[in-house]
């Protein structure tokens, strides 16, 4: 991969050159809006690829919660929460969301500045709608201070439209209509982007050195509605200034003056999934020792050992007992004098190739030199997901060859698994499993108007029972011990409350998270099916089917879930409320390369409207996963609700990615600006794809580097 | 919600400090999360583990030590480690491979002296080429090289360097009491804007390089390495 690497001092002999490092450049400040610029004007710089920063500004009674991924090296996508105090008066504070997109339009040259063209709350009620193009030059600066390195300018201009377009403007071009607080919202207002008057901003960053920088700007924003409309703030000036401080290498604050009038402050957090909290560190393999260096006679090499029934159950044991040390699980052997087949299950690492590797390693140790060929079946809920076929000499002979992970992997067959043959030595005692935790939980709830964050806390208390491979048996009781999501709005929705009635839910402490029986298994080749019934989740119970069609080797998956679903009382019992409907959708699934997965799913969505769903994912081989998606049926934008139709979007962080150790587990987060009832699907548990795509050929190919650790 | 009664709200107050998970199924996040704040405040507690000083070592505690170890130092967080040889072995390219690890499963892979692997240090490199003969010890030539590094999004980050090698005449290094007779042997490598210098104390007669400083990847920097019994 070009451009991984970059210079960092590691060693004091050679202070003109360094040794390749894989520390980050350090990232553009941020503005108020969460974009990259000075301090309410943007500037044209793009984040690193895959940045996620998650910043926090105040000033003037105006608070803005940002969210922003670098989707593309060159395209930048936000999400916005802002409070305005003293606005109108209907709201003490006036809430709103905004989504804004940056597309830079080219790079910075020798001379030629980087230019951006940058969306503003393009799709909300449009409070800060406002579109701009803008340049950004950097200049090297002389350094300041300590460190040694070199300060560095930003010069940034622009021409603004909208918000952007409201002080100083120096022309128009057709005509915007004004912001009204309380409309629905949520459509593209497309018709009116770059319209109505345009005006000049820009401004300056300095920084001399890695830790400070100093802003100064000329802002096009009048502020009108604040400032003329309402009473939010006095503002006396057009110039903004301010200073910033690099506190850790993620974090940065500043404070600021804005407006002649007010003081501000700003609390940016930057994260990038290219580079961990702390570095991956597993356990080192033991070493691949050659046939050669302990089968030296002609009887370490006989076959007759295959014929005795007890050293095949001896050769099982052991595996299994070797496997257990990596925190894999033997389900299976199957075993003739020259091949032998593991099916095992992986609760410990994310990365299905690094156990696939271990497992590999695992039997070069305990099987006969006879056996030379080696298939690794990975097992999720009794399904053999995909088998790698590796010939033992390659193991033996690759191991240390100086491209190892690549060379492997193009003498490696990845394939179907076929299903279970009778002959197969299966692991006594695995079933029937049972297990039990409890944990901690947290449900929080957003954006509502009077309280925009409520949490719910408390105990989990989780028991799965397995009484046959493919055979599931759950159920989650929940307590909660301190919370305040019941004191949320009442819902006002015209349709039926599939999904706004969640205060309701929230009005009792000691509930039926869920409780379901599932079976999973593998109709025909490239086939996997389940069938649940139950209680699925806190607001439905019922009964699913899934079918997934999904090759090893193919980027395409097609899946087909249908439901019968009953709305379980508020009281999450035993007990249901009188709706009850079929819900099922037929869904696509693509891997566009890259690490772009797209999902398409169309059909009857939870309050009987019919439509579908959109959805894309950014996907990085550590398990970080950030994306957006939007819901369109044929529900009426008006009887929808605020925000017209569903949208939202996702990420999820692993625990691995923070801790730099084995896990499975990850934070993740859907975010919709409204919950309504238009587009909502039922929430079911153990869903195909995503526990079936990991241990596919392109996931184990994309993580090849983790056969070998 | 209700006002727990004291009594249940004792028992889950116990149920939460104790978070526990059992059977096949691995812990949930929150569990995790939980038991690794435990761990955490359970190191507070405990005897502040300072940097380890380094033991004495003397030539007569060496020769009771069965087997050959190395001693090795990564040079930008200042800890060591002795590590045993685990294996021995030749495969299709040139040189002979010993794998070194410590009690604690980090491994080192030296390919006739020059590192080519290591394991459980975090951003490993997964696999280097070598520039080294058979029956001879430390590199022989300059010329490409080519590290396969495991890191960023636990992908394989390929580096390819130029390399040149210069013999800087004889240095002899002291090991512990014993001095060997050897020369210093350097490899320069660039890529881009980088460098990364490899010194190598060969012993041309024994076959054997005693000490040597290598890097080890962008995130571990160098290593010192020296053989401190055979």
């Amino acid at each position: 991969m070009a451009g991984a690497f970059t210079s960092a001092p590691v060693s004091a002999q050679d202070p003109a050159l360094n040794a390749p490092s894989f520390t980050p450049l350090p990232a553009p400040s941020l503005n108020f809006y969460g974009s990259p610029g000075l301090l309410d004007m943007p500037s044209a710089e793009m984040q690193p690829d895959g940045q996620f920063s998650v910043s926090y500004s105040w000033f003037g009674g105006q608070a803005r919660y940002n969210l922003t991924f670098q989707a593309l090296p060159w395209l930048s996508a936000s999400f916005r929460y802002n409070g305005i105090q003293n606005l109108s008066t209907t709201f003490s504070t006036y809430y709103d969301r905004g989504f804004d997109v940056r597309a830079r339009l080219w790079r910075e040259g020798r001379y030629r500045p980087e230019v951006t063209m940058g969306l503003q709350d393009f799709a909300g009620t449009g409070i800060y709608a406002a579109e701009y193009f803008v340049a950004t030059k950097q200049f090297q600066a002389p350094a300041l201070g300590f460190g040694g390195a070199t300060g560095r300018v930003k010069l940034s201009a622009g021409l603004g439209w909208g918000r952007l377009g409201s002080y100083g403007a120096i022309g128009n071009i057709g005509n915007r209509s004004s912001f009204t607080p309380g409309s629905t919202g949520g459509t593209l207002s497309y018709d009116q982007w770059f319209r109505g008057d345009f005006a000049p901003f820009g401004g300056i960053e300095w920084q001399p050195n890695a830790r400070w920088g100093f802003k100064l700007e000329y802002s096009s924003d009048a502020y009108v509605a604040e400032t003329q409309d309402a009473d939010v703030f006095e503002r006396k000036s057009q110039l903004n200034f301010g200073a910033e401080y690099q506190a850790t290498p993620r974090t940065r604050l500043g404070a600021y003056y804005l407006y002649g009038s007010e003081v501000g402050v700003t609390a940016q957090i930057q994260l990038n999934p290219f580079h961990p909290v702390r570095p991956m560190t597993v356990p080192a393999p033991l070493p691949i020792v050659p046939r050669s260096d302990w089968a030296k006679t002609e009887a370490d090499w006989s076959r007759n050992w295959a014929q005795s029934a007890e050293s095949r159950l001896t050769l099982r044991d052991q595996l299994a007992q070797q496997l257990e040390q990596d925190g894999l699980i033997l389900e299976s052997l199957e075993i003739d004098s020259t091949r032998a087949e593991v099916r095992f299950r992986n609760p410990r690492y994310r990365s299905d190739a690094l156990a696939v590797g271990r497992t590999a390693r695992v039997m070069s140790r305990i099987l006969p030199a006879s056996v030379e060929t080696f298939r690794m079946v990975p097992v999720r809920s009794g399904m053999g997901l995909s088998a790698t076929e590796i010939r033992r000499s390659d193991l033996e002979m690759l191991e240390h060859d100086a491209h190892a992970a690549d060379a492997l992997v193009a003498v490696a067959g990845i394939g179907g698994a076929a299903p279970l043959p009778d002959a197969a030595l299966v692991s006594p005692g695995l079933y029937p499993a049972f297990s039990t935790s409890v944990s901690p939980y947290s449900a929080p709830a957003y954006f509502d108007p009077d309280q925009p964050f409520r949490l719910d806390l408390g105990l989990d208390f989780k028991a799965t029972y397995e009484p046959a491979p493919g055979w599931v048996i759950s159920s989650a009781l929940r307590q909660r011990l301190w919370g305040n999501v019941k004191n949320g709005r009442a819902s006002n929705s015209k349709l039926p409350h599939v999904r706004t009635d969640q205060v309701e839910y929230a009005q009792y402490g000691t509930t039926l998270e869920n409780l379901f029986v599932s079976r999973y298994w593998q109709p025909d080749h490239n086939l996997y099916a389940r069938a649940t019934a139950g209680l699925f989740e806190s607001m439905y119970g019922g009964v699913s089917a899934e079918l997934l069609w999904k090759p090893v080797d193919s980027p395409l998956a097609l899946g087909f879930e249908a439901n019968y679903v009953v709305q379980r009382d508020f009281d999450q019992r035993f007990s249901f409320r009188d709706y009850k409907t079929f819900t099922g959708h037929a869904s696509a699934y693509y891997e566009l390369g890259g690490g772009y997965q797209m999902q398409l799913d169309a059909g009857r969505y939870l309050a009987g409207d019919y439509g579908g769903t959109l959805s894309l994912d950014r996907v990085f081989d550590n398990g970080w996963r950030v994306g957006g998606f939007f819901t369109l049926t044929d529900v009426s934008a008006e009887d929808f609700g605020e925000g017209s139709f569903d949208k939202g979007f996702r990420f999820d962080i692993p625990l691995d990615w923070m801790l730099g150790k084995p896990s499975r587990n990850s934070f993740g987060l859907t975010v919709r600006p409204v919950q309504r009832d238009g587009g909502q699907r039922v929430h079911m548990p153990g869903r195909l794809y995503g526990q079936i795509r990991d241990a596919h050929r392109a996931s184990l190919t994309d993580q090849r580097a983790r056969m070998w650790e | 919600m209700r006002i727990l009664p004291v009594k249940w709200a004792s028992v889950l107050g116990l149920a939460l400090l104790a978070g526990c998970s059992q059977g096949p199924d691995g812990p949930t996040l929150e569990l995790e999360v939980f038991q690794l704040v435990q761990q955490r405040v359970a190191s507070i507690g405990g005897s502040a583990a300072a940097a380890v000083e380094r033991p004495p070592l003397t030539r007569a505690a060496l020769d009771t030590v069965e087997g050959p170890y190395i001693e090795v130092t990564v040079e930008n967080r200042d800890i060591f480690a002795y590590l045993s040889q685990q294996l021995v072995r030749r495969d299709g390219s040139p040189g002979e491979i010993v794998v070194w690890r410590t009690e604690d499963n980090i491994t080192l892979a030296l390919r006739s002296g020059v590192l080519v692997a290591t394991r459980g240090l975090g951003d490993d490199i997964l696999s280097a080429s070598a520039p080294v003969a058979t029956g001879k010890p430390g590199p022989v030539t300059g010329g490409a090289r080519s590290y396969q590094i495991r890191g960023l999004d636990n992908k394989t980050q390929t580096l390819v360097m130029a390399c040149s090698l210069l013999d800087l005449g004889p240095a002899p290094v002291e090991i512990v009491e014993v001095t060997y007779p050897t020369r210093r042997i350097q490899e320069r490598c660039e890529a881009q804007n980088s460098l990364v210098v490899n010194d190598y104390w060969v012993d041309s007669r024994s076959g054997r390089v005693w000490q040597s400083r290598q890097w080890a990847g962008p995130t571990i920097g160098y290593l010192r390495i020296r053989q401190l019994t055979i």
